[in-house]
C-alpha cells in the first residue's frame, strides 16, 4: 500500500441560495501522502477553501451542502462517517487553522484555555498536565514568555503571534494531518516567511501532512511537495512542485506564473491573465477557463475536458492535452 | 498600569454618577415648583386640617420647607435634606417616610427579584435555543410568542389571571396576604399570579434579545475553529457563544430597568395588592401626600442609577477587551 | 423670494412655514377674540397633520418608485400587513364609531352588567313585583351586542370612544416625542463638542428616571387632564428616540463629509441637510412606529389607575371598572383589555414589518 492519508475523490459541494446554485467545488480530486504537503493554489473564489473546509465537514450547512464525492482518511469515508467519529478525528488526527487569526480565536478566553481545551478533550488530561503541554507547545511555535503569555488574551497578541497560538492549538494532539486555509495570507512578509518556517519544520520533524491552501504562488515555492491548481470549483492541473513550475502546461496556469513579476527580467508592465472570474451559478459551457484562455479552440466550449496524466504525477484538464 | 486604569475608571464613573443623581433631583425640584397648585400647599392645608393647632404647623411645615425663603436657598436646603435622609413625613401614615420606605421596600424587592430570576432564565434559555434551531416550527413559535409578550399589556395580562384562576378556578386568592411570612412556601404561591404578570413582558423582550445576541455571535469564525478542535455542538454552543452573547444580553437586561420593570411592578403591586414601594406611591397620590411621591419617584432614578453603574463596572470585569484608558 | 426659500431649505419649507404661521395667527385670533371655540388639542392636530402632509406624505408622493419599493418589501411580511390592516380598521372605527353607536355615557340601571350576545350569565337581580332577589338566567342582546358595565353604559360604544382616545393619544404624544428626540438627536450629533455633552448628559439624566414613574409624579403635580397626559407622556419619552437618532446622524455625518470634502469641495451645509434628513427619515419612521405601543399603554396604564382624565372614555378606565366587577360582569374586563392587546400587536407587527423593509442589510 501506499502511504496515502487523505484521498479526496470527485468531491461536490453547492451552495444552494435565493439567487440560484453555486457550484463552488465541482468534481476535484486529489491525494496526501503521509509527509508531504500539497498546496492548493487558485485565486480568491475558485473553491479551494470550501474544499478544504469539506474534509472536516465544516461547510456552512444551511445554504452549503456536499453533493457528492468521497473523502478517504486511511480510507473511512469522512463524508458519511457518524458525528460522533467526526468529532473524534477533529482537531485529533486531522486538525485545521485558519485565516483570520483575529477573528477565529474566541476574544473572551485566555489563549492558554483555547490550547489546553482540545488537549483536555482528546487526550483526557488533567489540568496540570495540560497546561504543562501547552506551555511546552507554545515555546514550540516560538512564542516568548510563554507561562506569562499564556493568561493573555487574543486581542494582546500581534497577527504573526495569534497565528503561532492557533498553530499551536491545532498540534496540540498530535494531529496527522494539519490543513491550513491561507495561513500567512493576513500577515506581514517578515512574519509569513517565519511561519513557513514553522511549517517546514512539522514536515521534516514530525513528518506531518499538510493541506496547504494559499493564492500566493512564492508561498507555494516555498513550501509545497505537490501543486494543485483551482480554477472555478475545478482541477486545472496538478502535479509536483517541479512538474508546475518548471514545465507549466495549462494555460491558466501558465497565466499565473507569468503574473509574478520577475526582478531579472526587466519588463514595463505586467501580464494579467485577461478577463473575469466566471459565475458559478451560471459557468460557461464545458471548459469552465475556455472565455479567457488564449489557445481556446472549438470543442474548449463545448465538451468538459478530463483529467489526463502526462507523466508521473503530472495532471491536467485541458482540451489541448486530451 | 492595568489596574490604575480600572480604577481610574470607576472614580470616573462615580463622580459622573453623583453628576447625574444631583441632575436628577434638581429635575424633580423643578418640577414640584413649576407645578400649578403648589403640592406644598395642597399639603399644608392636609396637615393643618388635621392637628389641633394649625398655625403651629404651617409654622413647622415652613421653617422645615423654607417656604418663604428664596428659590436657591429652597434647593439647597432640599439637596441637603435628601441627602441627610431626611425625607420628610408623610401625614397620611403618621410617620416618617423614611421609616415607611423601610416597612415596604423589601415587598416590591421580592417581587421584581423573582420576576427577574423567572423572566431572564426562561427567556435566556428559549432565547438561546431558538437561535440555534433557527428557521425550524420551534424558532417561529417562540418568535410569535415573544411577540405576544410583549404586546400583551400586562396590568390586563393580570386581571385575566385573577379572573381565571381566582375567580373561576379558586387557586389562589385574588388580593395578596401581607401576614405571609416572607421565605415560606405560602408566600411564593401568592406571588405566582404577580411574578407571572411581572415577568411575561420582561421575558418576551429577553428572548429577543438573547435570539439576536446568539445569531450574532453564531455566524462569528471562533465558532468554526471551535466545532474544527472536535468540540462536541453543546460545549460549542454552551461555553464559545454563550460566554460571549452574554455580554450584550446582560447588558440590556440591566439597562432596560428602568423601563419596563419599574412600570410593571407598579401596576402589578395596584393590581395584587401587594404593598410595596409602588402601592404605597399610589395611595399617597391620592391622599395628596406628596413628600412620599417625591421621595418613591427619586428612589426609583437612584436604584437605576446604582443598576447601571454596577452594570458598568461588572461589564469591565467581563470584557477582556476593554481598556480603561 | 428666492433667496429666501433657497436659506430655508426649499420652496416646500417655506410652505410649511407660512401655514405654520397662519395657524398661530388663527390660535391667537381664537384665544382673545373669539374665546376658544375649538379645544387646545384640535391645534396640535392640525400642527401634526400639516407637518405629516408637507414632510411624509409628500416626499411619499414624489419619490414614488422608492415608496413603491418599500412598500414591496413591506409586503412579505404577512403579519406587518395584518397590523395595517387592523389599525387603518381602528381608524376608521374611531373616526366613524362615534356617529353609529349609542352614547357611551348614557347610565341605565336597568341595563347593567348584561353580558354581551351569545353569553348568558346567572344574576342575582332584585325583582320589584315580589320584592326579592331573584337568580336569573340574562343572555345577551342585540341592543347590546357587546354587553354593559356595571352602570348600563354600552361597551359597544364605550370601546369605540376608547378607540379615538388611544389612537389620539398614540399619535400626538408619539408625534411629540419623536418631534423633541429628533431634534436633540441631530443637534448634538450635528453641533458635537461641548453642545453635544450637554445635551446627551441631560438625556442620560432623564434616561435615569424610570418612564412610568416620573410620568406619575408629573400627571400627580399637574393634573390628569388629556391635554396634560399627551404632553407629559411626550416630554418623556423622547429619550430613546434622541440617542438613535444621534448615533445614526453620526454615522451619517462622518460618511457625507468625507465624500463631500473630496468630490464636492466647499458645498456648505445645506447639501449636507439633505442628505442627512432622508437618510435619518427612515429610522424616524421605524421608532414612531414602534414607539405608539408604549404611548398607548402609558395613556391606558395611566387612566387604569386613576390618575387618566375622568370626563374621557379611555380603555383604560374601562378596564378599571372591569377589575371591580370580575365575579359580576367579566367582559368588563376582558374586552377593553383585549382591544389594547390587539392594537399594540398590531403596531409592533407593522413596525417590525417596516424595519425589515428598511433595514439594508436585510436579506429580503
Amino acid at each position: 500500500m501506499d502511504n496515502t492519508v487523505l484521498e479526496i475523490k470527485n468531491l461536490k459541494t453547492y451552495f444552494f441560495t435565493r439567487s440560484g446554485v453555486v457550484k463552488a467545488v465541482d468534481g476535484v480530486s486529489f491525494g496526501l501522502r503521509k509527509g508531504e504537503s500539497l498546496c492548493l493554489v487558485g485565486e480568491s473564489g475558485c473553491g479551494k477553501t470550501t474544499a478544504a473546509l469539506a474534509v472536516l465537514r465544516l461547510v456552512d450547512s444551511p445554504p452549503g451542502r456536499i453533493i457528492d464525492g468521497e473523502i478517504l482518511y486511511h480510507g473511512e469515508d469522512l463524508l458519511r462517517c457518524s458525528s460522533e467519529r467526526l468529532r473524534q478525528i477533529r482537531g485529533n488526527r486531522i486538525a485545521m487553522i485558519f485565516q483570520d487569526p483575529q477573528s477565529s480565536l474566541n476574544p473572551v478566553f485566555t489563549v492558554g484555555d483555547q490550547i489546553a481545551e482540545q488537549i483536555k478533550l482528546h487526550l483526557r488530561l488533567k489540568h496540570k498536565p495540560a497546561i504543562e503541554r501547552t506551555l511546552h507547545l507554545m515555546e514550540q511555535v516560538g512564542i516568548p514568555q510563554a507561562r506569562e503569555r499564556m493568561r493573555d488574551y487574543p486581542h494582546q497578541f500581534s497577527g504573526g503571534m495569534k497565528q503561532r497560538v492557533m498553530i499551536a492549538a491545532a498540534l496540540s494532539c498530535d494531529p496527522e494531518i494539519l490543513v491550513a486555509d491561507e495561513p500567512t495570507t493576513a500577515l506581514d512578509t517578515t512574519i509569513k516567511a517565519q511561519i513557513l518556517e514553522i511549517f517546514r519544520d512539522l514536515k521534516q520533524k514530525r513528518n506531518m501532512s499538510i493541506l496547504f491552501i494559499t493564492h500566493d504562488l512564492g508561498t507555494v515555492a516555498g513550501i509545497a511537495d505537490k501543486i494543485v491548481v483551482m480554477y472555478g470549483g475545478r482541477l486545472a492541473e496538478a502535479g509536483t512542485a517541479l512538474d508546475i513550475f518548471d514545465q507549466p502546461k495549462h494555460p491558466y496556469t501558465l497565466g499565473l506564473i507569468n503574473c509574478l513579476p520577475n526582478i531579472s527580467t526587466r519588463k514595463d508592465r505586467l501580464t494579467p491573465i485577461p478577463g473575469m472570474i466566471p459565475s458559478l451559478i451560471d459557468p460557461p459551457e464545458g471548459c469552465i477557463f475556455n472565455p479567457r484562455c488564449e489557445r481556446r479552440m472549438p470543442i474548449c466550449s463545448q465538451e468538459r475536458p478530463k483529467e489526463v496524466v502526462l507523466s508521473g504525477e503530472h495532471l491536467i484538464a485541458c482540451h489541448l492535452y486530451s | 498600569m492595568k489596574r490604575g486604569g480600572l480604577q481610574g475608571y470607576i472614580i470616573r464613573r462615580l463622580i459622573y454618577a453623583v453628576l447625574i443623581a444631583l441632575g436628577v433631583v434638581t429635575i424633580t425640584f423643578i418640577l414640584l415648583r413649576l407645578g400649578p397648585i403648589s403640592p406644598a400647599d395642597k399639603y399644608l392645608a392636609n396637615m393643618s386640617a388635621r392637628s389641633q393647632d394649625p398655625s403651629q404647623v404651617i409654622a413647622a411645615v415652613e421653617a422645615r420647607y423654607g417656604l418663604d425663603k428664596p428659590i436657591y436657598e429652597q434647593y439647597i436646603n432640599y439637596v441637603t435634606n435628601l441627602v441627610r435622609g431626611d425625607w420628610g413625613w408623610s401625614f397620611s401614615t403618621s410617620m416618617p417616610v423614611m421609616k415607611l420606605i423601610q416597612r415596604h421596600w423589601i415587598y416590591s424587592f421580592q417581587l421584581i427579584l423573582l420576576s427577574m430570576l423567572f423572566s431572564a432564565s426562561l427567556g435566556i434559555l428559549i432565547g438561546v435555543y431558538s437561535a440555534v434551531k433557527q428557521y425550524t416550527k420551534t424558532d417561529y413559535l417562540a418568535t410569535f410568542f415573544s411577540f405576544i409578550g410583549i404586546s400583551i399589556p400586562n396590568f390586563w395580562l393580570g386581571i385575566m389571571l385573577i379572573l381565571v384562576f381566582s375567580v373561576q378556578l379558586g387557586w389562589f386568592k385574588t388580593y395578596y396576604d401581607t401576614g405571609l411570612p416572607m421565605f415560606s412556601l405560602a408566600n411564593l404561591k401568592a406571588l405566582i399570579l404577580p411574578v407571572i404578570t411581572l415577568g411575561t413582558g420582561m421575558m418576551a423582550g429577553y428572548t429577543r434579545y438573547a435570539r439576536s445576541a446568539t445569531l450574532d455571535n453564531l455566524r462569528k469564525e471562533f465558532v468554526r475553529t471551535a466545532r474544527a478542535k472536535g468540540l462536541p455542538e453543546r460545549v460549542v454552543i454552551g461555553k464559545h457563544v454563550f460566554r460571549n452573547a452574554i455580554l450584550p444580553i446582560i447588558t440590556i437586561i440591566m439597562f432596560d430597568l428602568s423601563g419596563i420593570v419599574f412600570g410593571g411592578a407598579y401596576l402589578t403591586e395596584i393590581i395584587f395588592g401587594i404593598p410595596g414601594l409602588g402601592r404605597i406611591s399610589f395611595n399617597a397620590i391620592f391622599a395628596s401626600d406628596y413628600p412620599v411621591v417625591v421621595t418613591i419617584t427619586l428612589i426609583g432614578a437612584m436604584v437605576v442609577l446604582l443598576t447601571n453603574l454596577a452594570t458598568d463596572i461588572v461589564y469591565t470585569r467581563l470584557d477582556p477587551r476593554i481598556r480603561y484608558d | 423670494m428666492r433667496q429666501i426659500s433657497s436659506k430655508v431649505g426649499g420652496l416646500r419649507n417655506l410652505i410649511f412655514i407660512g401655514a405654520f404661521l397662519v395657524l398661530i395667527l388663527i390660535l391667537l385670533l381664537d384665544i382673545y377674540l373669539v374665546d376658544q371655540t375649538l379645544e387646545p388639542l384640535r391645534y396640535f392636530y392640525l400642527f401634526f397633520a400639516i407637518l405629516v402632509i408637507f414632510y411624509g406624505i409628500y416626499p411619499l408622493y414624489v419619490n414614488r418608485r422608492l415608496t413603491k419599493y418599500y412598500w414591496e418589501r413591506t409586503k412579505r411580511h404577512r403579519l406587518s400587513v395584518f397590523g395595517l390592516v387592523f389599525i387603518i380598521f381602528l381608524v376608521t372605527v374611531a373616526l366613524i364609531g362615534p356617529f353609529l353607536t349609542q352614547d357611551p355615557t348614557k347610565v341605565s340601571f336597568q341595563e347593567k352588567n348584561l353580558p354581551p350576545l351569545g353569553f348568558s350569565i346567572q344574576q342575582s337581580v332584585y325583582d320589584l313585583k315580589t320584592g326579592e332577589f331573584v337568580t336569573r338566567e340574562t343572555p345577551g342582546t342585540w341592543k347590546h351586542t357587546l354587553g354593559t358595565d356595571d352602570k348600563g353604559r354600552d361597551m359597544l360604544a364605550m370601546l369605540v370612544s376608547g378607540a379615538r382616545v388611544s389612537l389620539q393619544v398614540g399619535l400626538l404624544a408619539t408625534l411629540i416625542a419623536i418631534f423633541i428626540g429628533t431634534i436633540m438627536g441631530v443637534l448634538s450629533a450635528y453641533l458635537g463638542g461641548w453642545a453635544d455633552n450637554v445635551l446627551m448628559r441631560f438625556t442620560d439624566i432623564m434616561m435615569t428616571f424610570p418612564f412610568f414613574l416620573l410620568l406619575v409624579f408629573i400627571i400627580f403635580i399637574f393634573g390628569p387632564s388629556l391635554v396634560f397626559i399627551i404632553l407629559a407622556i411626550g416630554l418623556t419619552g423622547w429619550t430613546g428616540t434622541a440617542r438613535l437618532v444621534r448615533s445614526d446622524t453620526l454615522s451619517l455625518r462622518t460618511r457625507e463629509f468625507i465624500m463631500a470634502s473630496k468630490s464636492l469641495g466647499a458645498s456648505g451645509s445645506r447639501i449636507i441637510f439633505r442628505h442627512l434628513i432622508p437618510n435619518v427619515i427612515s429610522s424616524i419612521i421605524v421608532i414612531a412606529t414602534l414607539s405608539i405601543p408604549g404611548v398607548i399603554l402609558a395613556e391606558a396604564a395611566l387612566s387604569f389607575i386613576g390618575l387618566g382624565d375622568p370626563t374621557v372614555t379611555s380603555w383604560g378606565l374601562i378596564l378599571n371598572a372591569g377589575q371591580r366587577s370580575l365575579d359580576t360582569a367579566w367582559w368588563v374586563a376582558v374586552e377593553p383589555g383585549f382591544m389594547l392587546f390587539l392594537t399594540v400587536l398590531a403596531f409592533n407587527f407593522l413596525g417590525d414589518g417596516i424595519r425589515d423593509a428598511f433595514d439594508p442589510r436585510s436579506q429580503l
